[in-house]
């Protein structure tokens, strides 16, 4: 039975019957009165604590009934509502003892604070309030640790209720209107921990909708003060995948750029868990392995029945175990309790994901152009309602709120999300992300995918809110998810095992004849080949094929020559293993095998049309010089060429009648150095980076290409960057061990990029995302 | 800067967003007093001003003789805002365009009818061009106050272009319909903090609907929970007759 109640007095059936819904939620007891006479003959029979009346009622008027109980039942407290205020009526009602005033409309926080308020003014024997103390000492409190896991006595979660509650604003799951919210907690009977799911999750104690982020002073930035929130909260009675959740908002704002404004609300939350025993219908945490957890709270709870299970998860959890409860070992009996619980919720869950949950990325990533996107979504409202409701959703938007003097204003964020049509939306009118299909897409994509690429934790922890919120039915991920993975079966039953069409020619190699061999330098050769078939290679400048002596092996040699010369290729060898030391004695008219080309080469449609800066180092040559011989014979498609070449002394020039041809072209600008001259030499001495400072470049119409041994880069891309060159206008070509050429014995790979597939030529921006790279 | 010169004209409407103006409380009236000078405005003075810098026009049109008068005021006027439903949408006197207009006539004027001419109700933006709006029913003083600040600033107000669900979240709502009642608030524009909702009712439109409101689906939707095609269409006239015009 409430404590206090309530007598409401209203002429209007909808105000009347609002207030009674809203003060019966909030655990009054509440009667109900039309007339002033009724409220009176009411009040002479029936207990109240509050009158809340309206002044204009037919009849008896409010002030009127205000003095009849003043003289009657000068002890119930009456609250004016009214929506036609005056000084003078406001005076004459507080004359009759009203203690307040509240214009209509109102909203029903105010008038439920007002209430408290009012109770809270009325001395302390009308209100008896028992406190159990906590047991002076805990029977195992040293014993306590993180992680451990310890029983208590059901009775205790009251003390450990009334112990947090007395410093803390306590909130947790409640029942309201046939659902349960997770909402403040003002008396531990109202706290329901046997719950399915919360209308709206925990989380949203920690990013709440709105919040004030700075205040400010009009006309000077320098003023902004941060507003930060460290009022100390508990949120009782967690799930485990909504503390799953909560982890993610961890990594979100309080790993790089940690924000202040979480970090403190954060930091001041006392999280006690609870496993969820009975899970919603829509619930498909299981699947997301969110219905577990053996982190992210202070204290879990487990309810057995008998006794309630406490894992530690934190110092702060064991302090408040010893300090409120009489935790003890649990028994095998219980520990077991536990466990079939736990495992017969697993069983509980309807709704499951029917792909392994690491699969995800890539399945939406090869369904990004799916007509499932498009057809699910025509009967998207864009209400926002799924990313409201959602526990891992964190985008907001940022906005001025100026006081009427126009001196102060607050900045406030305020939830936002990639749902709403104008979230992508720029001042000038473009919408970044239009069309309903676009932003159901991306939302499936967050869920399944970006937030896992990004922070390394699912986005969708399977609460199956937003199932329940969507309307029209649209919303659900894990129907997403399974429907992309139904589309991703069918598409490989289709393609039939027996159907497939094998390449036979894979490894094996086809035949070419050594057409002419001729020494470069002391170990290495240039070899032309051409193939007994007569055809060509078809290759791009920067491709590399694999060669082969049958008995010996094959070694991936890059292609020297340009697809422009016809007929024959070139391929420069240096002498360093076995297949190249058979290659080398072999003479011309031997036969060899080939495979390729393979890899994707210099990309000449970013090149074309722009001023070239080719910097070969060494035998960086050898793959650039097919660039080079393409580049001259398609001389008008280029705007300016500087080539740079470095060998580490005279006798390792290689290509030197060449060399020579490029100095005297003058559509050439060609610059020469060796690391160490000799007597002979009467050119450029000096590593190859000398040579850049003094080209004069145009930054942004060039794209530079660099081909050498791995130190040449890192100096070489220093003096680029000083000239002012992007990372996506600086190209490269990289060694790695290709065995197979065709994206499948892995001894290429840098990270999760095949080089002989993906590469070998890279942008340096490509680059910068492979740690292994460098 | 001088103070903006603002002033407040009401044609066919029951006045409520003017009374909800005047309600604002006490310190914010004595504030936004200070900051513009408030020039017209029937309902507690009787001066009349001559150009005005904002108009705010409460009330839809609904007789011939309303038209010039608006125009008047247009001209007068450096901004019109439509104030409240009637003005921004027609409001719930578009109910009347659902009946020959002899006939509306006849039911509220009964012998007297030819006396009163009427024509189907329209918004104010039927009639003049409008600049700007605070809709609702009534309207909500706080976003009044907003696009005043804001034009002070020499900002653009802006309206949310976002369904009243994202508010009625933020407001940690159960839905209505998970309640077994339905709603409007999935195609009408938010603003309002979900105010109905909030004090357990249901949203009624009366803040129009959001640039590119779903209303095939919002059809379906409230099909699905229960309401024939009639009922829907009901749902919809209350306010919003004249913004959903197309749908059938």
């Amino acid at each position: 039975m409430p404590e206090h109640s309530v007598l409401v007095v209203d002429d209007e059936p909808i105000v009347r019957e609002s207030i009674r819904d809203w003060l019966t939620e909030a655990g009054y007891g509440v009667a109900t009165a039309e007339t002033g006479e009724q409220a009176l003959e009411m009040v002479k029979t029936q207990d109240f604590s509050v009158l809340v009346v309206d002044l204009r009622l037919p009849g008896k008027t409010g002030l009127a009934v205000l003095e009849a109980i003043k003289a009657e039942r000068p002890w119930i407290k009456s609250i004016v509502i009214t929506a036609y205020p005056s000084s003078e009526t406001a005076q004459e009602a507080k004359r009759l003892g009203a203690v307040d005033y509240l214009l209509k409309p109102f909203a029903p926080d105010d008038l439920e604070r007002l209430i408290d308020d009012t109770l809270a003014a009325i001395p302390p024997e009308a209100t008896v309030t028992t406190v159990e103390k906590a047991p002076a000492e805990a029977p195992v409190a040293e014993a306590i640790a993180v992680r451990e896991t310890f029983a208590i006595d059901k009775k205790d979660l009251q003390s450990l209720y009334d112990g947090l509650a007395a410093s803390a604003e306590v909130l947790g799951p409640k029942a309201k209107k046939g659902k349960f919210v997770f909402d403040r907690i003002k008396r531990f009977e109202e706290l329901c921990l046997d719950y399915d799911v919360t209308v709206h999750p925990p989380a949203n104690c920690l990013r709440p909708p709105h919040e004030t982020l700075l205040t400010m002073k009009l006309g000077d930035v320098s003023a902004g003060e941060p507003v930060l929130d460290a009022s100390p909260r508990v949120l009782f009675g967690v799930h485990p995948y909504d503390i799953k959740a909560i982890e993610l908002l961890d990594e979100v704002f309080m790993t790089a750029h940690p924000d202040p404004h979480y970090i403190t609300r954060r930091q001041n939350t006392v999280i006690i868990g609870v496993d969820c025993l009975h899970p919603s219908a829509n619930s498909f945490a299981s699947s997301m392995g969110t219905h577990q957890t053996e982190t992210g709270f202070d204290l879990l709870l487990t309810d057995i029945g008998s006794a309630v299970m406490v894992t530690i998860g934190s110092e702060r959890g064991a302090q408040l175990l010893a300090e409120y409860t009489g935790a003890r070992e649990p028994t095998d009996y219980e520990i077991a309790t536990q466990k079939t619980l736990r495992d017969a919720a697993v069983e509980d869950y309807k709704l499951h994901l029917d792909v392994a949950r690491e699969r995800l990325p890539k399945l939406l990533e090869d369904h990004y152009d799916d007509p499932y996107w498009e057809e699910k979504s025509e009967n998207c409202l864009s209400c926002g309602s799924c990313i409201m409701v959602c526990p891992t959703c964190f985008c907001f938007d940022v906005k001025d709120e100026v006081s009427l003097d126009l001196k102060g204003a607050v900045r406030v964020r305020q939830w936002d999300g990639c749902m709403l049509s104008d979230f992508a939306k720029v001042a000038g009118g473009e919408n970044f992300r239009h069309g309903k299909a676009a932003r159901f897409r991306h939302r499936i994509f967050r869920k399944g995918k970006y937030v896992l690429e990004r922070y390394g934790m699912v986005g969708c922890v399977g609460c199956g809110r937003c199932i329940s919120a969507c309307l029209p039915d649209i919303a659900s991920p894990v129907e997403a998810f399974n429907a992309i993975a139904q589309r991703a079966k069918a598409e490989s039953a289709r393609r039939l095992i027996s159907k497939v069409t094998p390449q036979p020619d894979l490894y094996a190699p086809q035949p070419a004849k050594l057409v002419r061999v001729e020494a470069l330098a002391e170990n290495e050769k240039v070899f032309e080949f051409r193939f007994d078939n007569g055809d060509s290679l078809g290759h791009r400048p920067g491709q590399f094929v694999e060669v082969s002596l049958a008995g010996i092996g094959e070694a991936p040699i890059s292609i020297s020559s340009s697809p422009t010369r016809e007929g024959s290729f070139e391929l420069a060898i240096r002498n360093v293993g076995n297949v190249t030391r058979a290659l080398h004695a072999l003479d011309e008219g031997a036969q060899v095998g080939v495979r390729g080309p393979f890899g994707n080469g210099f990309p000449i449609e970013a090149l074309e049309w722009k001023d070239l800066l080719l910097v070969a180092g060494g035998i960086g040559l050898f793959p650039l010089r097919s660039l080079v011989q393409y580049v001259l014979d398609r001389r008008d498609r280029f705007g300016r060429v500087v080539l740079l070449c470095g060998s580490r002394s005279p006798k390792e020039r290689m290509f030197t009648d060449e060399l020579s041809e490029w100095k005297e072209d003058p559509g050439v600008e060609f610059h020469e150095t060796v690391d160490g001259g000799d007597a002979s030499w009467k050119g450029n001495v000096g590593v190859i980076t000398t040579l850049i400072p003094g080209i004069d470049l145009s930054p942004a119409k060039t794209m530079a290409v660099v081909v050498g041994p791995p130190i040449m880069y890192r100096f070489v891309i220093g003096e680029l960057k000083k000239k002012g060159l992007a990372d996506e206008q600086i190209v490269m070509s990289l060694e790695r061990r290709m065995k197979c050429g065709v994206g499948k014995c892995g001894h290429c790979q840098i990270n999760g990029v095949y080089v002989c597939q993906e590469g070998p030529v890279f942008t340096l921006a490509q680059l910068r995302n492979l740690r292994e790279a460098v | 800067m001088s103070k903006p010169k603002v002033a407040f004209f009401d044609f066919t409407c029951c006045e409520g967003c003017q009374l909800d103006t005047l309600n604002i409380d006490g310190e914010a009236l004595v504030e936004l007093l200070d900051a513009v000078d408030i020039v017209e405005f029937r309902e507690v003075m009787s001066d009349k001003a001559g150009d005005v810098d904002i108009a705010f026009v409460e009330g839809s049109i609904t007789r011939e003789s309303e038209i010039p008068r608006l125009k008047k005021i247009r001209e007068r006027a450096k901004i019109v805002i439509a104030l409240g439903a009637c003005a921004h949408i027609g409001g719930i006197n578009c109910l009347k365009n659902h009946l020959a207009m002899e006939d509306a006539q006849r039911i509220v004027y009964g012998e007297d009818a030819e006396k009163y001419d009427t024509i189907p109700t329209r918004p104010i933006g039927a009639v003049v061009p409008v600049d700007y709006v605070v809709p609702g029913c009534p309207i909500n003083t706080a976003e009044l106050l907003r696009t005043i600040k804001e034009l002070l600033l020499g900002k653009t107000p802006e309206l949310p272009n976002y369904p009243v669900c994202v508010e009625c979240k933020m407001a940690g709502n159960i839905c209505v319909f998970e309640l077994g009642m339905t709603c409007l608030g999935p195609v009408t524009r938010a603003g309002c903090n979900a105010i109905c909702v909030s004090a357990g009712r249901h949203c009624w439109g009366c803040r129009g609907l959001v640039d590119d409101p779903n209303l095939n689906a919002q059809k379906d939707v409230l099909e699905k929970y229960g309401l024939s095609v009639e009922e829907v269409l009901e749902k919809f006239k209350i306010y919003n007759t004249c913004t959903t015009e197309g749908i059938k």
